[in-house]
Formats: structure tokens, sequence, C-alpha cells
């Protein structure tokens, strides 16, 4: 009983949010009225044409965008009132960022940008920790590059490493896989189902059904409303629902 | 976070070499003028006090100038680094993690600058010594000591000022969003600030009433006011440079053709750069023109007053005695003294300088009524003194007592005597170490060569016109030296500042260049278009330095006009030609051999790397 009840707690959980740009008859109803759970150890993808308020989306349940109506829940805190050092207290340990565009800091080699977060922390990361996260990214051995010395897929999985270095409750990830090529994307991909598998709850924005296919479960976006969900479904399926979507 | 700093300064060590160089040059010009005016203070110099306050000025100047340009460029480093700043914000790092960040660069900055700045400050003594017995503000011999404690003072200097400069930009940067780190080009981050605004309206307003009151502050009092409106000016447009740069540097010519049309979207489009680089040479033009060009009017006015007033065709610099029959000789006697005006609390004791004159000589040649006979004196016009009422005199070798002062005549722009008295006061034995001038107005009729001839005999003679320049720009002698050496500073100052700018635009710009290279334009035509868009900011930041300097000309042009009745402007073309000269050449070369050396790497490797 108290196992499904757990189990059945959402990682993320937004009520009502609706996140809009501009004023008056220019305004953006970027996310619009949106209540959805992103369950706890589950993978979700969320899709939709451009522009239907993906990255809204997840920036409102990452707690980096501020939300103009509803509330935003990581596990029990209310994302929508936390403070900023409150918010930032919640990178450092229970939120964890991957974006398109790797964002790696450019003067630290790949060890020193996996362990910024926990510096930051004001922890001492261990060596060992740090190693080993970078080996399970398969990295082990570009410990001491700079970001320019590595390729892109690299760069984004040092990126991964630098997520996943503090445990975090919940991996955010923006077009993760977007700016790699198909080799480099399923590396990636393996990797987050791999994390997936071992509890790890994870929510991603993507534009291609063979990576949502991976996830557990898909949900679509347009016009900043969630218009539907499947799950356990594979490329094809996916990609038959998007383009059912997109016009 | 000491370590990330360093890491950060090491990785990005182009866009605080201006910084450290400031801060050097702020350590070296302080510890130099310190011990130099250490020196001057101890060593019972007989003239000290120009040189005390010549370096007083230096030391205030220099200091406010470092800071200045240490906290434009922390200022600017920030806004070019926002992405990195919201990366560390994304990855979990506080508000006060980012002030910190900041705070450790200036601080690591601060340090290197009082290493290389006590060094440095050695050879600045040198040449401040050099330049110091060059303009004779110390005698031959004196030399400036060193002293240990100057070490703690120069490591201080070097911290505070890195520290302060700092404050502002941490207190932005912390401010900075961590979403912003997901924008691929930063965002149009809003550069007319409210701070800007406001700033530049009360600025704006400072200088404006200088202007409005400056022609009715008298011949003194106008002067000064005039020649302080150039650097509020200054300010005003250096505040809303973001907003005129941009417009102007539109305006120039940038030729046709795509290069042109490049360099003109990126002149639009980065505005807080072309503000930047603007803002030294805005500075620098306002200062240079706006001041010197003021003094010169100040002078040139003074002359032509003078000389619209004086009735005479030749100056004898001597005593030409009585029994001269070619025409009227007024010899005027000039010795220092001191005058005590007020009584008990209210005393007041002061240095002047009193002219012994003829009086109907004195009303003929300058053609103003002097009432000066038995004791009473009038007020000359160098001002300064009561027009009324008795005032005590005393000469280097006797006192004269209590005066009383019956008139005065008109002050003039160019000063001179504070005091007239009448012949007979002083004892002869006393004139005998005045110095003497005497003007002569020559009868209708008279010989000039030939009298000239017969002058030559009391001392060396001069005609009127010359003598008037030569006499006002002795009395100017020290200001000038002293303008002449602040100038100096500060137009080295903003030199750095628009070096400063560049380099540290084209520090941030790499990816851009990488960009436009490999979209197709060969590595010349990116350095040509940097090198267009340089010029067409400083174009417009000369342009704008030359309206903030016009205002402060406008003051001294209506000065001139209230005090003599005629409005004079003077320009001192050269200097501008040869500003306007040596602003072009740096922002060209600047500009040239950083976009150079930013565009050194192949474009793929640059963009290959999405940090
Ligand atoms: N900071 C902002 N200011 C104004 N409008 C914004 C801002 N961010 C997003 N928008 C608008 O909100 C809408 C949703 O944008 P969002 O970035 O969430 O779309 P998306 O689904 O992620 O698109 P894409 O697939 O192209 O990344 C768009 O119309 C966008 O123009
Ligand atoms: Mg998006």
């Amino acid at each position: 009983m108290t196992t499904t009840l757990i189990l059945s707690q959402a990682a993320v959980a937004l009520h009502g949010v609706s996140r809009v740009f501009g004023r008056g008859p220019s305004a953006v109803h970027a996310v619009d009225d949106v209540t959805l759970e992103f369950p706890r150890g589950g993978w979700t993808a969320v899709m939709g044409p451009s522009g239907s308020g993906k990255s809204t989306l997840l920036h409102c349940a990452a707690g980096l965008e501020r939300v103009d109506t509803g509330r935003v829940m990581l596990g029990d805190t209310d994302l929508s009132a936390a403070t900023d050092s409150q918010l930032t207290a919640l990178r450092r340990t229970r939120i964890g960022f991957v974006f398109q565009s790797f964002n790696l800091i450019g003067s630290l080699t790949a060890e020193q940008n996996v362990a910024l977060p926990l510096r930051l922390a004001g922890k001492r990361p261990s060596r060992s920790v740090v190693r080993a996260t970078l080996d399970a990214v398969g990295l082990a051995d570009r410990a001491r590059h700079r970001p320019r010395e590595l390729s892109g897929g690299q760069q984004q999985r040092v990126a991964i490493a630098r997520a996943m270095v503090t445990r975090p409750e919940v991996l955010f990830a923006d077009e993760p896989t977007g700016a790699l090529d198909s080799t480099a994307a399923r590396t990636v991909l393996d990797l987050m189902r791999a994390m997936a598998d071992a509890g790890q709850s994870i929510v991603m924005v993507t534009h291609d059904p063979g990576a949502a296919a991976r996830a557990d479960a898909v949900i679509f976006l347009r016009d900043g409303r969630v218009v539907d969900r499947l799950s356990g479904a594979d490329t094809r399926q996916v990609a038959d629902r998007l383009a059912a979507w997109e016009h | 976070m000491l370590r990330m700093s360093r890491a950060g300064l090491a990785d990005r060590w182009t866009l605080f070499v201006g910084a450290l160089l400031s801060v050097t040059l702020g350590v070296a010009l302080v510890q130099s003028s310190l011990l130099l005016l250490i020196s001057a203070a101890t060593s019972s110099l007989e003239d000290g006090d120009a040189a005390v306050a010549m370096l007083g000025i230096m030391l205030g100047g220099a200091t406010f100038l470092a800071g200045f340009i240490i906290s434009s460029t922390f200022a600017f480093t920030v806004d070019q680094r926002r992405r990195d700043l919201a990366l560390l914000r994304l990855v979990g790092g506080s508000r006060s993690q980012v002030r910190r960040l900041l705070l450790g660069e200036a601080l690591l900055l601060g340090l290197g600058g009082a290493a290389l700045g006590v060094p440095a400050g050695l050879v600045v003594m040198d040449v401040q010594e050099w330049l110091m017995h060059r303009f004779e503000f110390v005698p031959e011999g004196f030399t400036g000591q060193w002293r240990m404690w100057i070490l703690g003072v120069s490591v201080g200097t070097g911290l505070l000022l890195a520290i302060a400069g700092v404050l502002v930009a941490a207190h932005r940067a912390a401010r900075v969003r961590p979403l912003e780190a997901l924008r691929e080009t930063g965002p149009a981050a809003r550069v007319m600030t409210a701070g800007r605004w406001i700033a530049g309206l009360l600025f704006f307003g400072g200088a404006l009433a200088l202007m409005i009151v400056a022609p009715h502050g008298g011949p003194a009092g106008g002067q000064a006011m005039a020649m302080n409106v150039a650097m509020p000016a200054a300010v005003a447009v250096v505040a809303f440079a973001p907003l005129l740069v941009p417009l102007l540097a539109r305006l120039m010519p940038f030729g046709g053709g795509v290069l042109g049309s490049l360099a003109r979207a990126n002149v639009r489009d980065a505005r807080r750069r072309s503000a930047s680089v603007a803002a030294p040479l805005i500075v620098l033009v306002a200062l240079v023109v706006g001041n010197t060009g003021a003094g010169t009017t100040f002078t040139t006015s003074g002359i032509a007053e003078v000389a619209r007033s004086t009735r005479a065709d030749l100056v004898v610099q001597g005593r030409v005695p009585a029994g001269f029959t070619d025409g009227t000789v007024s010899t005027e006697l000039s010795l220092p003294g001191e005058i005590t005006t007020g009584q008990g609390e209210d005393q007041e004791t002061e240095a002047i300088s009193v002219l012994v004159v003829d009086p109907a000589a004195y009303s003929a040649v300058h053609t103003t009524p002097v009432a000066v006979r038995g004791k009473a004196v009038v007020a000359g016009p160098g001002g300064d003194v009561p027009t009324s009422g008795t005032v005590h005199v005393r000469l280097p070798q006797g006192d004269l007592g209590e005066l009383p002062v019956v008139g005065a005549v008109p002050a003039t722009m160019s000063g001179g005597a504070n005091l007239l008295l009448p012949p007979g006061l002083v004892p002869e034995a006393q004139l005998a170490s005045a110095s003497a001038v005497s003007y002569v107005a020559l009868k209708p009729g008279a010989d000039p060569a030939a009298v000239r001839t017969a002058l030559a005999r009391f001392g060396p003679v001069t005609s009127v016109g010359d003598w008037l320049k030569s006499d006002a720009a002795a009395r100017n002698d020290i200001n000038q030296k002293v303008l002449l050496m602040v100038l100096g500073l500060g137009a080295l100052y903003a030199l750095i500042g628009v070096v400063n700018a560049i380099v540290i635009g084209a520090a941030t710009r790499r990816r851009e260049f990488a960009e436009a290279r490999v979209t197709g334009l060969t590595r010349g035509q990116v350095v040509r278009a940097a090198l267009l868009e340089a010029y067409a900011v400083t174009g417009a930041g000369l342009l704008l330095g030359a309206l903030a300097a016009a205002s402060a000309l406008i003051a001294a042009v209506a000065t001139t006009s209230a005090v003599t009745g005629t409005a004079t402007l003077d320009l001192p073309w050269t200097l501008i030609g040869v500003t306007a000269l040596v602003a072009l050449t740096v922002t060209g070369l600047t500009s040239l051999i950083t976009s150079w050396s930013a565009t050194r790497r192949a474009p793929v490797t640059l963009l290959a790397a999405r940090e």
C-alpha cells in the first residue's frame, strides 16, 4: 500500500499553470492553463510544433521561469512560491539541467565542469565521485580536456554528467540531442534510458520521434495546451501522432 | 570561488588587460605623486605651493580616473559575460557567489596592479620629477624620496581601486537570471538603465546650470565656472551614449557594398559595445577641446579687452624718467603685498599685488579715471579687494597702515594688480625693488622709430600688442602648466579606456567573426568590416565629445561677452586636429590588431565548441 502511494506521487506536478508573454492584443499564451504530472522514476517526453510552448513549460516546471497563475510542485516543495535563494538551493540538490547547446564553462576542464555544482554547494567533491560520474557517461579518459577539445556528443555527455553529479530528483532536458548526429544522439539516449531504468525521473523536450519513443510516455502540446498523450509507443506511432497534431 | 576567479582571468585575460593597466597606472601615479608630495611638503621649498597643489590634483585625478575606467571595464565585461554568469546560476550558483566571483577577480587584479604599479611608480616618479623641473615647479636638485611604508599604501590603493570599481558591476551581475544562459545571443539587456537616465539628467542639469550662471559670475568666477562645464557635460553625454552613439554612427559614411552594410548593422545591434568605445573618446575630446578652448578663448578675450581700453603705442620694461616729451608716459611699479580686511573674528589677510601709478597718466593710457591721491587707494583690474571702506596694507619692507579705498577701475578678464596706489605713499627706497612697466602714448607727429631708439636706454621696448600678449601668457603660466599635466593624464587614461573597450569587444566577438567567415567572408573582409565599424563609432564619439566641449565653449563665449562687452571665441585648431588624429589612429590600430588576432584560429574550431 505504502509503496504504491509513494510511487504514484509525482516527481513534478503542475496545477493550472499559465505563462503569458507580452500584453494586450500581442500577448502570447506560451503555456495556457496546464495541469499535468510527471511521474516519479519515469521518463516523459514533451513534443509539439515549434512555438507550442515546450521550452516554456519545461522552464516553468524547473523553476527557471516565473508562472503567472497556477502552482508548480517539486515533490512537496512549491516552486512557484520559492524565493531566489530557495530556488538556487534546489538547483544545487534536487534539479539537474541539460540543454541543446551544451552550456559548459569554457575555461574549465570536463572534470571541473562536472565538479562545479558540488563546489557551488560548498561541498568538497571527492575526485572518485567526479571520475565515477564521468565514467558513467563514458568519458573517464577525457577528464582533463576543455570543452573546445571535445566533440559535440562528448560535450553533451559532460553536461549530463554535470547534471547527474548531484543525484537530482528530476533531470530536465531541452532537446538534448538536437545538436547531435544520429550516432552521438543514440549514445546520449542510451545513457538516459539507463538512468531512467535505474529510477531517475526525466522530463525531456524533443522534436525527434525516435528520441521520444525511448521515453516511457509522450505528451503533446499545441498552443500552450496539452492535447494528447501516449505511453509505450514506438517511433512510428509517435511520428504519426505528431504529424496529426502539426496541422 | 577564488579558484574560479583565477581560471576565469586566465582564460579571458584579454578582457582584463585594460583594467589591469588602469590599476597599475593608478597605483604608480598615486605612489609617485604621494612620495613627491611628501618630499615637497617636508623639504621647506621656497615656492612649494604650486608644486604641492599640482601634485594634489594629480593624486585626485589619477584616483578618480582609475576608478572610472576600472568600473566601466567591469560593467562592460559583466555585460559581455552575461551568459557565463547565468550559466553559473543555472548549475546552482547563488547571487552572492556571482558577486564573490567578480570580487575575487577584482582582488586578483588589484594585487596584480599593485605588483606592477610599485616598480612602474618609480619610473613615473622619474618622469614627474623631470616634468616638474622642466616646468620649474621645483628647484634643481629636488628629488622624491622613497619611503618604506609606501609599499603598504600602494597595495592598499590597488585593492581599493579594484574593489570599489567592481561593486556596481557585481551588484548588476548578481541579478542576471539563470535563463539568460539559454539564449544564443545575449539578450539586448536594457542599456538605458534607470541609473543612466538619472545620472545623465543630473549631470546635464549641472552643466546647464553652470552655463547659465557663468556669465553672471564676473571675470574670475565666470572663468572658473566655464572651465568646469566640460566634465559634467561629458558625463551626461556618456550616460546617454547608448542612445546617441548608434544614431550618429549610422550617419557616418560607410561606403556602399556588403561590408558597409554589415558594419552599419553591427553598430546598430551592439549599442552597448559602441557606447563603451565612444565613452572615453567623449571624455577625451570634451576635456581637451572644451577646457583648452575655453582657456584660449579667455586669454584672447582678455588681451582684446585690454587692447581696446589701452591708448598707448609702446611699452618699456623699465622706468621712463620724467621729462620725456614725445608723449604721455604711465610708469607703473608693481610690488607684492598683503592686505588685511575686516575686524576681529572676520579679519582676513590675503596676498595681493599692488601697483604704484601716476593717476593722470594712468587715466590717459588706460582710459579710466583713477582717484588715487594722498592716502586714498583704488581697487585694481585684478579685483578681489573691497571697493570701499579701509584696508590695511603691508609691503615687504614696510607697513602702510590703514588706507581708505575710494573706488575701483573695471575688473578685467585677464586680471592684473589688485590695488592701485598713488605716488608718494611708498618710500622711494622701497620702490627700488619694484618691477616697472612704462606705457608710452606717442604725441601726434612723433617718429615711432626714433622714439623707440631713445626709449631703449630705459629697458627693452615692445609694441603694446606684443606686450599684452606676453604679459597674458606669463600670468596664465602656472595655470596652463597644471592644466597641461592634468589634461595629459586625463588623455592618457581616456586612450587606455578606448583601447580597453575595443579589446574587450573583439575578444568576445570571436564567435561572431567565425560565423561571418563561414558565411563566406574572407578574414580580410571581417577585419575591414570591424575597422569600418570602429571608425564609425570613433566618428560618433568625436562628434559627441565636440558637443560636450561646445557647452564649455558656449559658457566661455557668454562669459567673455558679459565681462568685456564683446563675445570672443578662439579655438586651438592644431590641438583639435591632433586629438582627432590620435583618436582615429588609436582606434584604427587597436581594431586592426584585435580583430586580426581574434580571427587567427580557423572558424570551425570556434563554432564547434558550444560553451
Ligand atoms: N522570453 C520570451 N518573451 C516573449 N515571448 C516568448 C519568450 N519565450 C517564449 N516566447 C514565446 O512563447 C511561445 C512558446 O515558446 P517556446 O520557446 O516555449 O516554444 P517551443 O515549443 O520550445 O518552440 P521550439 O520547438 O521552436 O523550441 C512562442 O510563441 C515564443 O515566441
Ligand atoms: Mg524550445
